[in-house]
């Protein structure tokens, strides 16, 4: 029963945060762990973001050890939201436009500022989950995505002088 | 700065709408695989680790994270016997046992329901609409029992992720058929359930699943949450069937015979 209510969750967070198709093996190994050490989480905290921890973990260890990076861009979903169909009107195809600029930039961030954006936005963590998720302090989850939002902006939004032509 | 504040927010629900469209390929369950390794491990030794994966992930998908991992071997001595008591006690099989899933149905075995049917028991966001605003709406394609006529009442739910038919007056009492796109990495509904109340039907070719008697049913969010509407027992039985792009669910006092002739008239 948790690993089927929880597999969903933590499959998405491997997945998101780099693990590529090796995310099943990296859930399996998250609950093997997790069942493993059952004696050490009992105290009252609630069982989602300490597995998710230990995916984190997981597929921290696994990009170190794969080297290469390529396939791991996330991507936009094929299928498309309902409503958006032939007659999708000129704005949903510009939010379409910009979502597609979003993913791009997400995309470029270094590593630790992308984790965090992974985890609060994407996999929906609170602040204080994500620093336990994350092994980090919740000072860092703060300056982190302060960091990543401001150079989201920096690549999204053109100085106002860099739109002139030069010539 | 006030626009850099303005723009933050602006961004910040951008990025959780856009988390919602981000592309993850379905999951594996990995109830077996996981139970097998512990059960592997605890009640064999180390010595099967190996082989117990093999079974389930395919020879060379695990062979590379196991030669790199050297601090294992002392940890499963200690935490050997610990799993014993996991395996062997009801609470920890219940944990990762008797779970099945079909179609975007996750059934497990449970206690005999308590409760008296709940007549309510709406699902997220349920808006009621004709038959063509559902189509339109809904994010696969909605499947007519022809057999029942058109639906006295259509509903959309949860953003168009759930369609609901509703048919008041049938020759076998009123009849409710849920619809949702049958992918395989989501789970809609959690049912808890006697697994012997299970039979194994096939509808126009395909598996379907016959549930007899009333059951617990919840529904499950995108996130793979329990949702805050409460679970509501079904009334009668349920017939589950899958088209493979759109999996149906029809509950109701229903005999198997006609359910299954309601089934295969679905267009």
């Amino acid at each position: 029963m948790l690993v089927a209510r929880y597999t969903l969750r933590a499959h998405r967070a491997a997945y998101l945060l780099g693990a590529g198709e090796e995310s099943d093996d990296v859930v399996q190994e998250a609950f093997v762990k997790a069942f493993q050490h059952l004696s050490r989480f009992r105290t009252g905290e609630p069982f989602g973001p300490w597995l998710l921890r230990i995916v984190t973990n997981e597929t921290r260890n696994l990009v170190r050890s794969r080297r290469r990076r390529a396939g791991l861009a996330l991507r936009l979903g094929t299928a498309e939201p309902a409503g958006t169909a032939a007659d999708a009107p000129a704005d949903e195809v510009l939010a379409a436009e910009r979502r597609t600029r979003l993913v791009a930039a997400v995309n470029t961030l270094p590593a630790r500022e992308r984790q965090v954006l992974v985890c609060r936005y994407f996999l929906e963590l609170s602040e204080a989950e994500t620093a336990q998720v994350l092994a980090c302090p919740l000072g860092s989850v703060k300056s982190r995505t302060s960091r990543a939002l401001n150079r989201l902006r920096g690549l999204l939004v053109p100085a106002p002088e860099s739109r002139v032509p030069s010539g | 700065m006030a626009d850099q504040t303005g723009w933050w927010s602006a961004v910040e629900s951008e990025l959780r709408a856009l988390g919602h469209e981000l592309e993850v390929p379905p999951a594996s369950d990995l109830t077996a695989a996981v139970r097998q390794r512990l059960e592997g491990q605890g009640l064999q030794g180390k010595r099967l680790k190996g082989q117990a994966v093999r079974r389930h992930q395919g020879p060379d998908r695990w062979t590379g994270l196991f030669g790199r991992r050297r601090g294992w071997r002392p940890v499963l001595v200690v935490v050997a016997a610990f799993l014993v008591v996991l395996i062997a006690t009801p609470q920890g099989r219940a944990a990762i046992a008797h779970v099945f899933r079909f179609a975007g149905v996750e059934l497990r075995q449970g206690p005999e329901p308590s409760r008296s049917p709940a007549g309510g028991g709406s699902l997220p966001g349920e808006r009621p609409m004709s038959l063509e605003q559902a189509r339109r709406q809904a994010a696969f394609p909605i499947l007519v029992p022809t057999v029942l006529g058109r639906p006295g009442r259509v509903l959309v739910s949860d953003g168009g992720r759930v369609v609901s038919l509703v048919y008041d007056h049938t020759p076998h009492g009123p009849v409710r058929v849920d619809e949702f796109a049958g992918r395989p990495d989501q789970i809609y509904f959690e049912k808890i359930l006697h697994l012997a109340s299970i039979t194994e039907v096939r509808v126009n070719g395909t598996r379907g699943l016959w549930i007899k008697g009333p059951h617990e049913v919840v529904y499950i969010t995108r996130e793979g949450m329990t949702t805050t509407a409460p679970a509501r027992l079904t009334t009668g039985n349920t017939l589950i069937w899958s088209t493979g792009q759109v999996t149906l669910r029809l509950e109701g006092n229903v005999g198997k015979a006609a359910a299954l002739s309601i089934a295969s008239s679905a267009r």
